[in-house]
């Protein structure tokens, strides 16, 4: 069974007396353990692909079933449970919490579910060690490089033990070398954990890695069966054409 | 919940300038609140003082109906003033004295001219032990009137003794002086009298008037024994409605007793319309405070778009984010409501220590105000302010919860 099952996926809103359609029966499936990678030129729907899966939006129309349940359908606050039990955020510009420290930012999605004590705290330090991150655990997210905060926003995404991690151009604000460091960390923790990775990304080092690439454009998916290394020349390719 | 405020109170210290200038303005609003209370409650407790020890006794005793016919027959519904009726009273708890008076309208006549006169007959030794401000307003010419050496002294309002001595034709009242007035019976009665001295009055329109010893006003009227009122001091006149039951249930019904806001009704109005005034203004001051907190909470929640979408998408509930603003909104309100206090109490405290005087302009004494403000009045504003600053932050809190993660997560 198929962690992700989306079928004729339609998102379309409203903007001013136009109306945008962002997503065109999306079809789409991804398997629990996968590293996937999404990709298009901006515009194409690929965000809009990743907040529908990560419960952040809804779509107009179609099914979405997450570990085998119908959740298309829900409101918002039974949304907030499946985000918080079964999804794993990891953004482009790290959204921490600027008043809290590491700690309490890689433990917060448990918090707010009302875990706590000791065990919690031992937890968030092995997550936090697993993304090197020991030195800094008391420190506030403007203390820390962007690679250390995108190293928080990892072991958060992380420490709920999340089925599926969404990371949405995780390196587009870090160096190359930091990328790469990211991109290791995200790629131990799928082979060593089993944990589920989908991408949106530009960046062709992801790419390189990801066992499979699904190519969006203009809303409809071109090609989502690239299961081999990715193929930097076909990314570039549809990007050309777009 | 523990973390929710604690989020909350790192989220209030986060931009302090901004948290620093609603704190300031609901300092300062609070701090005005509670020293113009303190300052009203001095006023107010001055005025109750000057009326209950210098003019009407913290209680009244009269016979029944005697305040309803008082323009009628003034004199018709005496009651005794003897020991048996004034120990009677003194028995009561509580009470500390009791002066029997007779109020009557007469003239006063000098040589060859006669004033209609408001007469105000008094026992001196009882009226100035248990109204001891009243002394205050006598000159120290009519001293003999206090000491009550004199059996028909009189003293009169300085106007009335410039009309007796007619604008400078005598230069003294040692001419012969009677005091006329109706008797119970009707008929015109006359007493020798001596005019001892001048008192001065603190109200204004109350200018024709004369002090006259009870003994010398009781022939005059033949009511010996009798009074038409007794003015009663009490310890503490906070005692005042204990005192009344207990006056009412050892004199019966045959006698009505008033507290002293029911004879005074000038000054019970005066207070109600000062506390009306000063609640509006504090309404005003909290409403104007509150809505720089409700400002601060939309600009917080503005600012924080981003940050409120990415506690969505972690999987945090609208009603916490709802929670978590209505905190912040809270530990503004209470903070600053307790700091204005603080504030407040202090000027009212330096105030209090210090003592004001304000000078009348009807009286060359002055009002001695002593400013208090009680702990009640600060824990209420207090919480008035944290009530509100919950009410008033709805709205922001609000659209901060209804906010769709995706949007939110987008900048809005």
């Amino acid at each position: 069974m198929a962690l992700v099952a989306l079928q004729g996926i339609h998102k379309s809103y409203q903007l001013g007396k136009t109306e945008v359609i962002a997503l065109k029966g999306v079809d789409l499936s991804i398997e629990a353990g996968e590293f996937t990678v999404v990709m298009g030129p901006s515009g194409s729907g690929k965000t809009t692909l990743l907040n529908i899966i990560g419960c952040l939006d809804r779509a107009s129309a179609g099914s979405y079933q997450l570990d085998g349940q119908e959740i298309g359908h829900r409101d918002f606050n039974d949304l907030a449970e499946v985000r918080n039990r079964k999804i794993g955020f990891i953004f482009q510009n790290f959204n921490l919490i600027p008043v809290l420290n590491v700690i309490e930012n890689i433990e917060f999605p448990c918090v707010i579910r009302g875990e706590g004590g000791k065990t919690l705290r031992q937890r968030v330090e092995q997550v936090a060690a697993e993304v090197g991150l020991t030195p800094q655990l008391l420190h506030r997210p403007d203390e820390l490089s962007g690679g250390q905060r995108q190293r928080v926003a990892i072991a958060r995404a992380l420490i709920t033990q999340p089925q599926l991690v969404l990371a949405d151009e995780p390196t587009a604000n870090l160096d190359s070398t930091t990328s790469k460091q990211i991109i290791d960390l995200m790629l131990r923790m799928n082979r060593e954990h089993g944990v589920t990775f989908l991408f949106s990304t530009h960046d062709p080092r992801v790419m390189e890695h990801a066992r499979r690439v699904v190519y969006i454009h203009d809303g409809a998916i071109v090609d989502g069966t690239a299961r081999a290394a990715a193929d930097v020349a076909k990314m570039k390719e549809i990007t050309a054409h777009a | 919940m523990n973390n929710l405020i604690r989020i909350a109170v790192r989220n209030v210290l986060r931009n302090k300038r901004r948290t620093l200038i609603t704190l300031l303005a609901l300092i300062i609003g609070v701090g005005v609140m509670v020293s113009v209370r303190g300052l009203l409650n001095g006023l107010q407790g001055s005025m109750i003082e000057s009326t209950t020890l210098g003019q009407t006794g913290s209680l009244q005793v009269h016979k029944k109906g005697y305040l309803k016919n008082v323009l009628a027959s003034p004199l018709d519904l005496d009651l005794p003033s003897d020991a048996v009726m004034l120990n009677k009273i003194l028995a009561v708890p509580h009470v500390t004295g009791v002066a029997p008076r007779i109020l009557f309208g007469g003239m006063v006549n000098l040589d060859e001219d006669t004033l209609f006169v408001q007469i105000f007959a008094v026992d001196p030794l009882r009226e100035f032990a248990a109204l001891p401000k009243r002394k205050e307003l006598i000159a120290a010419n009519a001293a003999d009137f206090v000491s009550g050496k004199v059996q028909n002294g009189v003293v009169v309002t300085d106007e009335l003794a410039k009309g007796l001595l007619s604008g400078g034709k005598r230069k003294d009242f040692s001419a012969p002086t009677a005091i006329l007035a109706p008797d119970r019976d009707g008929a015109l009665s006359a007493e020798e009298a001596k005019i001892l001295g001048t008192m001065t009055m603190t109200a204004p329109g109350e200018k024709k008037i004369a002090l006259v010893n009870l003994a010398l006003a009781q022939r005059l009227l033949k009511m010996e024994g009798r009074a038409t009122e007794l003015a009663i001091a009490i310890d503490d006149i906070d005692n005042m409605d204990q005192v009344n039951a207990g006056l009412r249930q050892a004199l019966g019904s045959d006698y009505e007793v008033h507290n002293w806001d029911e004879i005074a009704l000038l000054f019970r109005d005066i207070v109600y319309r000062q506390n009306v005034v000063s609640s509006i203004v504090s309404a005003v001051f909290m409403i104007l405070m509150l809505l720089g907190v409700a400002n601060t909470m939309l600009m917080s929640v503005l600012d924080r778009t981003r940050e409120i979408g990415t506690m969505m998408a972690v999987g945090v509930r609208r009603s916490k984010i709802l929670t978590l603003f209505l905190l912040e909104a809270l530990t503004i309100g209470v903070l600053g409501a307790l700091a204005g206090g603080g504030v407040g109490g202090l000027a009212v405290f330096y105030m209090h220590e210090r003592t004001l005087r304000i000078p009348l302009p009807t009286s060359p004494i002055a009002f001695v105000v002593v400013p208090f403000v009680t702990w009640q009045y600060i824990v209420t504003i207090v919480a008035l302010a944290g009530v509100g600053a919950v009410v008033f932050a709805l709205y922001p809190a609000f659209r901060a919860s209804k906010m769709r993660p995706v949007e939110a997560l987008a900048g809005g």
